[in-house]
């Protein structure tokens, strides 16, 4: 998890979109993880996803764990970038367009010691 | 991008603050006894770094699944706006030209903004899980 700086983030006004743009993030290429001998390799990371909402309520709560989410599934899309430097590779994704996932899900949350406020 | 790629800046602050602090202490005693009447009274947790979420854990890196039921945010005593996403695919293109395939079950993304409480007080900021 890192911080994202400012402009990072943008949620559209109705809540019912999020752009997050990151550009050359610090993160490690891990090709065997989670093996407690995997060796971790610097890398860097852009990327980019949207996430739009399907209007299709969803909401999750527990009690027990003190967190509750309201909100609505929705469609996810990104295209990213890879550079390995020290092994002299890099990747880079087709266009946001063409990637796709099965779950997503966007919407507000108060977990902790909001979750009963 | 893929599941081998893990980033975790702020766990690894608090992990290195865990992982030294048993190191440290048979030689800060001394100093710490000697300077405890110059010193004002700290909280113990000064840092801004949010809370991972408690129970599921324990080692602070943040990192939790995404799907149906779950709780979306990787970080605890937070309220804001969430957007998680998992089970990815999709194509690209290395450096030579081969074409390799990304994403699994696995590969989730995550984003918080909003308020979050550490130090004893309450924060803004962003967050996220790639």
């Amino acid at each position: 998890m890192v911080a994202v700086p400012d402009g990072g983030v943008k949620f559209s006004l109705d809540g019912n979109a999020c752009t997050v743009e990151m550009r050359d993030v610090a993160v490690v290429d891990q090709p065997r993880w989670p093996a407690l001998d995997s060796l971790a390799t610097p890398a860097r990371m852009s990327f980019k996803i949207i996430w739009k909402s399907n209007g299709q309520s969803a909401r999750y709560e527990d009690a027990s764990r003190h967190f509750r989410f309201s909100g609505t599934a929705a469609t996810c899309q990104l295209e990213a970038q890879v550079e390995v430097p020290s092994a002299g590779f890099s990747w880079k994704s087709d266009p946001l367009e063409t990637s796709k996932c099965d779950f997503a899900i966007i919407g507000d949350e108060a977990n902790g010691r909001y979750y009963d406020s | 991008m893929t599941p081998s790629i893990t980033s975790c800046v702020l766990c690894n602050r608090r992990d290195i603050l865990k992982a030294s602090g048993a190191l440290l202490l048979p030689l800060a005693i001394p100093g710490a006894i000697h300077a405890l009447g110059d010193q004002s009274a700290t909280t113990a947790n000064g840092g801004t770094d949010p809370y991972p979420i408690p129970w599921l854990d324990k080692n602070g890196s943040h990192n939790q699944p995404a799907g149906l039921n779950l709780e979306p945010s990787h970080i605890y005593h937070f309220k804001g706006r969430v957007a998680r996403c998992s089970t990815f695919a999709g194509m690209g293109t290395d450096n030579k030209g081969n074409r390799i395939a990304f994403g699994s079950a696995t590969t989730d993304y995550g984003v918080m903004q909003g308020e979050y409480w550490a130090g004893r007080t309450t924060q803004q900021g962003a967050f996220t899980h790639i």
